[in-house]
């Protein structure tokens, strides 16, 4: 069986988080992806954890190992005339490129997007950067905790009595990628009806804001400016995270209805509370909300995070322990659907990476292999894709653009 | 780029937003709701806080160019109609429990024998698969389920979400993307195939690999505000200013390490801090600590500097700084703030849209991309309910007058 993008050929200079998640995405189906990265540049994520036993090591990233998973790699230093000549040939022979550089880094290498369509009338070509290609900030470089924090997600997260505390990280770098990968796909598609390729100027900031939709909508049209609400929820009442038996332990629950009321009182074996003129219709929870939420707590607070969360599941109760990697790992419902893959890896055996997020009945992910080291494929892409010989191999090594 | 194609969303609240990414990339995309409307349309927050389905701010968010058809799928008269439009579709989208459709002869092996071509895209809680696969869901509940929320809020409170739910984006947003790798390959087969999205999977991509730290032997992270615990280590990425907050990457390495040197040299030159702590070398920072040659306590200092400099400063300061001598620093915007953006002003994002029956045009975040080739188009406001009803019902099912009302009457459309 053919991968379903078996024919799509990329050449990939995302680095870092956003980018190469979304290049990922694609090599699961099936596409070429060859990655350039230089010794005398290296990815940062190389230099973020989590890492290979706890060790921090330019080939030891988990996170670089789990976003670049089933790519090929090529070392080349941009800045060298043969480098570049290096990335020509590439271009010549892919369908698309990537990049995530700051804002004219591309033109600064000479390899901005009128030089590469020249030498590849179809390209299609995505740019992704923190705030777009253009406008008087589209030089503001950065990592995804800035774009979250700019488009209006840090200061949602959190406590209305405390300093914003979310969302976790580099939120929009884990937004964005899908916007990446279906603009290339979607690009492709109009490529092969006309035959035209094209530029695509990818804001994380801009794509993301449509994960704040009703928030921006309701300062549109109401005039309301969202806040932080802790974990209180529009309809469910009580809705949140509530502390478990155990260290930083935690089950997260979600009362809809009054089925789900009934349910969780008798959980508690509190049958009482079911009727209790505080909390007996969704009303009167929500004008009582602090008393019922310190009622739950004193209940969760005795119970296993886990048993608890299976319990109120069996009468149809949203509930789940909050889960930490350890837990993640163990996961019944992960595991079953192939959530961790595992891989050779040339220098510690074997480790760990992520499946795919979601599943093609009929041209499943061939799950890939593990991320490049440094210079591993260099013969394989020189050789085999632009189909150098020795000499030319030879003699590219010496000029010090393989670094 | 998607002009040729229909699409038949089925969603709800769990999968609208797939649909309207088709849609924006120019699918014919019909909004399949019952009878009633979609239950997505109860959501708020409302037009003037007035719940009304055609006031939901949620269904305004991600039905845009789409157009809604009402017909009870649940019933056979439904169900044919629906296979009906089917038979020239290129996409369906559901998001129903998992067997749920199948149950109605709805599921993806009848839609395949109808139309092989198809490609059929389920957003579910768990997947279609698992022991868990039939496990009641909500945000909060997918959010603990793969990971991210352990990682999210203060580490002396309960892990936090944000007030928006998140969760079904991921998924949907995934969706997309599979059921455009599925048409990628229809192109040279002609086939189409399911595609599985679970939310639970689809949220994981958030703990920022996290996921991982058992299976590759790193001990567990926790949060820390925005920021994270690793080890000894307190990584803090939100700062104070005068007149909010500001996020800042305050990491190191080679690629991080010279903003956080440009960094010191800006608080240094304001006299903020001394000569000793700006040159630190802060591009092997990370290695000085995990040894130990750093003591974590100078670390814990140093970002009390940043703190006590930062509270000084306009976040309108802090960002200028930003782009002046390149530093990692962005304000902590709040939604006005987000809406009065200069740069998306000058990129002409928001994309505004006349609503007739309100008299007035109201303002969307705009195209997720800027397409040089063939630019998203926003052709279509949000759908009242059924208000493509007769439009879809007579020119692609034929159905006169009288059939139309028969439908209606039975209560079927």
């Amino acid at each position: 069986m053919t991968q379903a993008l078996a024919d799509v050929r990329i050449v990939d200079f995302m680095w870092v988080m956003a980018g190469p998640a979304a290049t990922r995405m694609l090599a699961d189906y099936g596409a070429q992806i060859v990655r350039i990265e230089s010794t005398r540049h290296i990815d940062t994520a190389r230099t973020l954890a989590p890492f290979w036993q706890g060790v921090p090591g330019l080939e030891r990233s988990g996170i670089f190992q789990n976003l670049n998973a089933g790519k090929r790699m090529t070392t080349l230093d941009l800045r060298t005339p043969e480098g570049r000549a290096v990335v020509l040939d590439l271009v010549r022979w892919a369908d698309v490129v990537t990049e995530s550089f700051a804002p004219g880094r591309m033109k600064a290498l000479g390899l901005d997007w009128e030089t590469l369509r020249a030498v590849n009338p179809r390209l299609v070509m995505l740019s992704s950067c923190l705030m777009g290609q253009t406008g008087p900030r589209a030089s503001f470089a950065g990592y995804g905790n800035l774009a979250a924090a700019i488009s209006g997600f840090s200061n949602l997260g959190g406590w209305p009595d405390r300093p914003p505390a979310g969302p976790f990280s580099a939120y929009t770098d884990y937004v964005s990628p899908r916007f990446i990968a279906l603009a290339i796909l979607a690009a492709l598609e109009e490529r092969r009806r006309t035959g035209t390729g094209q530029l695509i100027d990818l804001s994380q900031a801009e794509c993301s804001l449509h994960f704040l939709g009703p928030a921006l909508l309701d300062y549109v049209v109401n005039g309301r400016v969202a806040g932080r609400v802790g974990n209180r929820d529009r309809d469910a009442v009580p809705h949140g995270v509530f502390p478990a038996l155990g260290d930083d332990r935690w089950i997260a629950l979600a009362v809809e209805s009054q089925d789900h009321w009934r349910v969780l009182c008798a959980a508690m074996d509190h049958p009482a509370l079911r009727d209790d003129p505080r909390f007996a219709t969704p009303e009167a929870r929500r004008r009582n909300e602090e008393a019922l939420e310190a009622v739950v707590a004193t209940w969760t607070a005795t119970q296993d995070a886990h048993a608890t969360a299976e319990r109120l599941q069996t009468h149809g109760v949203p509930a789940y322990a909050v889960q930490n990697s350890p837990e993640l790992l163990r996961d019944p419902q992960l595991l079953a659907r192939g959530h961790f893959h595992r891989v050779r890896h040339p220098e510690y055996g074997e480790t760990t990476i992520e499946g795919t997020r979601f599943i093609l009945s009929r041209t499943p992910a061939a799950l890939p292999g593990t991320a490049p080291t440094f210079g591993a494929d260099n013969e394989a892409v020189l050789r085999e894709i632009l189909g150098y010989d020795d000499e030319r191999i030879t003699a590219l090594a010496a000029s010090g653009a393989l670094a | 780029m998607l002009s040729p194609y229909r699409v038949l969303d089925l969603t709800n609240e769990r999968g609208l937003l797939c649909g309207q990414l088709l849609g924006d990339l120019g699918a014919d995309v019909v909004q399949i709701e019952p009878p009633g409307g979609s239950r997505a349309r109860r959501l708020g927050p409302f037009v003037d806080d007035v719940p009304h389905p055609d006031r939901s701010l949620y269904w305004w968010s991600y039905t845009r160019n789409k157009r809604s058809l009402v017909l009870d799928v649940t019933k056979p008269r439904g169900r044919e109609l629906l296979l009906g439009l089917a038979r020239s579709a290129h996409f369906l989208i559901e998001s129903s429990d998992p067997g749920v459709m199948a149950a109605h002869g709805l599921g993806y092996d009848d839609l395949a024998a109808v139309n092989p071509g198809l490609i059929y895209v389920s957003i579910t809680p768990f997947g279609q698969t698992g022991p868990r696969a039939r496990w009641a869901d909500a945000d909060v509940v997918l959010l603990a389920a793969g990971g991210p929320l352990i990682l999210t809020g203060d580490a002396d409170r309960a892990p936090v979400r944000l007030p928006i739910p998140q969760a079904y984006l991921h998924a949907a947003a995934d969706a997309a993307v599979g059921a455009m790798v599925a048409h990628h390959e229809r192109a040279r087969s002609g086939r189409g195939q399911h595609v599985d999205v679970s939310a639970q999977q689809s949220v994981a991509l958030a703990t920022q690999s996290y996921i991982l730290c058992e299976a590759v032997g790193h001990n567990p992270v926790q949060r820390s505000a925005g920021g994270l615990v690793n080890g000894p280590l307190r990584i803090r990425l939100l700062f104070p200013a005068r007149d909010g907050h500001v996020a800042i990457t305050f990491l190191f390495g080679s690629a991080i390490g010279p903003f956080s040197r440009r960094l010191m040299e800006w608080i240094h030159d304001e006299g903020g801090c001394d000569a000793a702590t700006r040159d630190k070398n802060w591009l092997a920072y990370g290695e000085a600590l995990f040894d130990g040659r750093e003591p974590i306590a100078e670390f814990e200092r140093v970002k009390l500097v940043i703190e006590e400099f930062t509270r000084t400063k306009t976040k309108a300061e802090l960002l200028a700084a930003a782009l002046e001598r390149g530093l990692l620093i962005a304000p902590v915007a709040t939604i006005d703030e987000v809406l009065a953006s200069p740069q998306l002003d000058a990129r002409a994002y928001w994309q505004d849209l006349p609503h007739p029956e309100l008299g007035r045009s109201i303002r969307y975040p705009g195209a997720f991309g800027k397409f040089a080739a063939s630019p998203i188009e926003y052709r279509r406001r949000p759908p009242l309910t059924g208000e493509h009803s007769d439009e879809i019902l007579r020119d692609d099912l034929g159905l006169d007058d009288a059939a139309r009302a028969a439908l209606r009457a039975a209560g079927v459309a």
